[in-house]
């Protein structure tokens, strides 16, 4: 497993796990980003928010937080 | 404001769910905007009429979900719970459908009738998607309308759903839902540890799933309502939940899917970023990008501006002759100046100022319409985050270095009224473009060839004020809980609706003027009052003879009884201190509000200030004034936006006081310098 903020753009993985406080969790989980679903890295730069695409929907994400979403690559495209 | 006759209509969405325009198109220029009691939040309720029946529309802040995580989901359960609401009305974005039903998924298990409306139909159009309402609406139980805010059809269907909620008083089925819920470990035996009645409008299922999610505040109520062996396993129940608000929010997403399955057609589509947003995410093009978007904008709020500007201009010639004629017939010169030179000179000073309100609502209403805002506030997130704003506070404080008051219009689209109101403190500190023309103008004169170097640190003193400001305000307007790193969504671009943005810009502009005359007016009558004299000698006014007893104080600050009035008057407009100086030193009569807001100077001006004030002085003079309330056109916007008298009167004293104690340390400063 890896840190969701590991993976390069452009490839596409499964979220395994979302960790954090309850604020996070919950504040995620609204967005779509739960476990199993299938996020597609649009783009991941040093010192710039991710930007991922799920569920019909391009999120930017902070990267600090990124580490609290565990991923697995594979799967197809969102 | 409510009577027994209206439908009450709450309006349900996320952000970017495009709730603020069905709002804007619905209620048009009938809205009243206040806050939620004892709350930092916005509240916005409107009216209109619909085949005969009236209708009151409450726009419920704009949330993800309904958690217990902030004051916005707070007011949005607790009103759903008041009975307030006949119906509520669920939205969401046609175009990123699955995501955005997670709403309609935590409102499952809600008993209050609803209906979903399936926004942005278009866009989704456009993407190749398609839904079948009809089929949703097998499934859910509850009227569903495709929906696009552009398309003046679109609102027939509306009514007509909304109509068939109201009168049907339907409600949501959350059968399959609770299906999926009872895979949770620990949900069955807590729902069945739930009394009846615990929140009204709120069903066992709803409860029991936010218990599993911990919601604290529902765990509360449910432990209030049982007791003995009960509440016992029900604690126990509860604190073996864990992760329950992940696991529960797989539920809801899986009911989602099961919905969405059979009744939504799309076609693969690539996953690609399009031109504009990847110039605009690029590492190293996407601030100057933003930057040039807003200049652009500022320039572009000027078209619509010029028109009224030119009103305002003719306003402002009628007071000379029309004094004159008045004096003529017999009118005492003392009514003649109220009529003239507060009131319509007021009037005018509006009015030219009005053309940039509606021009930058307009400009900015529209890139936030479009999706363009979205964008903004994803460049500027970082730097943003450290005064605990959001990125899209980037344009208010870069529209200010124009116009303070356009500034404070522009934060109209910032959904966070704490963020929002910390925004237009903090771009109070920016210089407008009335400072702008002054203060380069002073600092040539006094200081010759150092006036850049003057700049610079007022460019310098600007970012550390700003500083500041954001750890002094932003501790109570802004909470911990909104203060984390961004997770935000960025809109597909969607069409304008021209017919609600024009319709709510000109609500929002006859808004400020009613509220600009009315502060302005007060403000400039008292100044008027304070420094009229029967005999034309400045000497014989109040605004001299307080000005004069304090003088050791102003003192203290670096400023004489003559720059202290230039200070005082500069907090009206910052061209008005150069027509007070002029008055005093010439000793031309009573100081007027034509000489304040117009900045008529004698002719002779320059040489009367190097003459009369020593270099330190003005120096004090330059900070201080630079650093004062903007003008009183701006307090009267701040006053608008904030719809709050006492956060106003807190900024503006604020500021009156950081521009003293600005202005003693550079007149110290200056003291050891010469």
């Amino acid at each position: 497993m890896k840190k969701l903020s590991e993976i390069g753009k452009d490839s596409v993985a499964v979220i395994k796990t979302v960790n954090g406080d309850l604020r996070f969790m919950s504040r995620i989980t609204s967005i779509g980003l739960t476990p199993g679903c299938t996020v597609t890295v649009i783009k991941n730069e040093k010192n710039r928010p991710l930007l991922v695409y799920s569920r019909d929907t391009m999120i930017a994400l902070n990267r600090s937080e990124c580490d609290m979403i565990e991923v697995e690559i594979g799967g197809k495209t969102a | 404001m409510s009577d027994s006759n209206e439908t009450v209509i709450a309006l349900l969405g996320q952000p970017n769910s495009g709730k603020s325009t069905l709002f804007n198109a619905l209620t048009g220029m009938k809205q009243h905007v206040g806050n939620w009691p004892g709350k930092t939040v916005e509240k916005k309720e409107g009216n209109f009429e619909h085949n005969g029946r009236k209708y009151l529309v409450a726009d419920l802040p704009g949330t993800y979900s309904l958690s217990a995580n902030s004051d916005e989901e707070m007011i949005t359960r607790d009103y759903i719970a008041s009975g307030k609401a006949d119906v509520v009305c669920i939205l969401a974005d046609s175009s990123q459908l699955e995501r955005s039903l997670y709403m309609l998924a935590d409102y499952a298990g809600i008993t209050v009738p609803c209906f979903l409306v399936l926004n942005m139909s278009d866009v989704a159009k456009e993407q190749g998607k398609s839904v079948d309402a009809g089929e949703l609406e097998k499934k859910l139980g509850i009227p569903v309308v495709s929906f696009s805010a552009p398309d003046t059809k679109s609102y027939d269907i509306f009514y007509k759903t909304l109509e068939r909620a109201a009168d049907q008083k339907t409600v949501l089925d959350p059968k399959n839902l609770e299906k999926r819920y009872e895979s949770i470990d620990n949900y069955d035996r807590i729902r069945t540890l739930i009394p009846d009645n615990v929140i009204p409008g709120y069903s066992k299922t709803w409860l029991a799933a936010k218990a599993v999610e911990g919601d604290a505040p529902v765990i509360a109520k449910i432990r209030a309502a049982v007791s003995g062996e009960n509440a016992k396993a029900f604690d126990e129940a509860v604190s073996a939940t864990g992760k329950g608000v992940v696991v529960s929010g797989q539920c809801k997403f899986e009911w989602i899917d099961e919905l969405l399955s059979g009744t939504v057609n799309k076609k693969a589509s690539s996953v690609s970023l399009g031109k504009f947003d990847r110039l605009i995410t690029h590492h190293i093009w996407g601030k100057p990008v933003v930057v040039l978007i807003v200049i652009l904008g500022l320039i572009a709020s000027f078209i619509p501006a010029l028109p009224l500007m030119g009103v305002g201009q003719l306003v402002a010639k009628i007071p000379d002759p029309l004094n004159e004629a008045m004096l003529s017939a017999g009118c005492p010169a003392f009514i003649a100046a109220l009529v003239c030179d507060v009131f319509l000179r007021s009037v005018s000073f509006i009015v030219q100022m009005l053309g940039f309100v509606f021009g930058v609502t307009l400009v900015f209403g529209l890139l936030e319409e479009i999706g363009v805002m979205a964008r903004i506030s994803y460049v500027f997130d970082n730097t943003m985050a450290r005064f605990g704003l959001q990125g899209k506070s980037v344009m208010p404080f870069l529209i200010s270095f124009g116009c303070t008051m356009g500034g404070a219009a522009g934060t109209r689209v910032i959904d966070n009224w704490g963020q929002k109101v910390l925004t237009i403190a903090l771009a109070w500190a920016v210089p407008c473009g009335a400072a702008w023309a002054v203060i380069p103008m002073l600092s040539t004169l006094f200081f010759g060839a150092w006036m850049p170097v003057i700049i610079a640190v007022i460019l310098i003193v600007m970012i550390l004020h700003m500083w500041i400001t954001a750890k002094v305000f932003g501790g109570s307007l802004v909470k911990n809980t909104d203060r984390y790193g961004m997770i935000m969504e960025l809109p597909p671009y969607h069409k304008p609706k021209w017919g609600a943005l024009f319709r709510y810009v000109f609500g929002r502009t006859k808004d400020t003027f009613v509220r600009a005359l009315k502060v302005v007016l007060i403000v400039a009558l008292a100044f008027w009052l304070l420094s009229y004299t029967s005999t034309g000698d400045i000497t014989a006014s109040i605004l001299y003879k307080v000005g004069h007893f304090i003088e050791p104080v102003t003192k203290f600050f670096g400023m004489g009884w003559q720059t202290f009035m230039a200070f005082i008057a500069s907090s009206l407009g910052k061209e008005g201190a150069l027509g007070v100086l002029s008055t005093i030193f010439t000793g031309s009569g009573t100081i007027s509000v034509g000489s304040v807001v117009g900045g008529a100077a004698a002719e002779n001006i320059n040489e009367l200030l190097v003459a009369n004030v020593p270099k330190p002085e003005a120096l004090a003079l330059i900070f201080a004034m630079t650093f004062n309330m903007p003008c009183i056109v701006a307090l009267a916007a701040t006053y608008q936006e904030t719809h709050s008298a006492k956060w106003t009167a807190r900024i503006a004293l604020y500021y009156t006081g950081v521009a003293l104690v600005i202005a003693g340390i550079a007149y110290r400063i200056g003291l050891l310098i010469w």
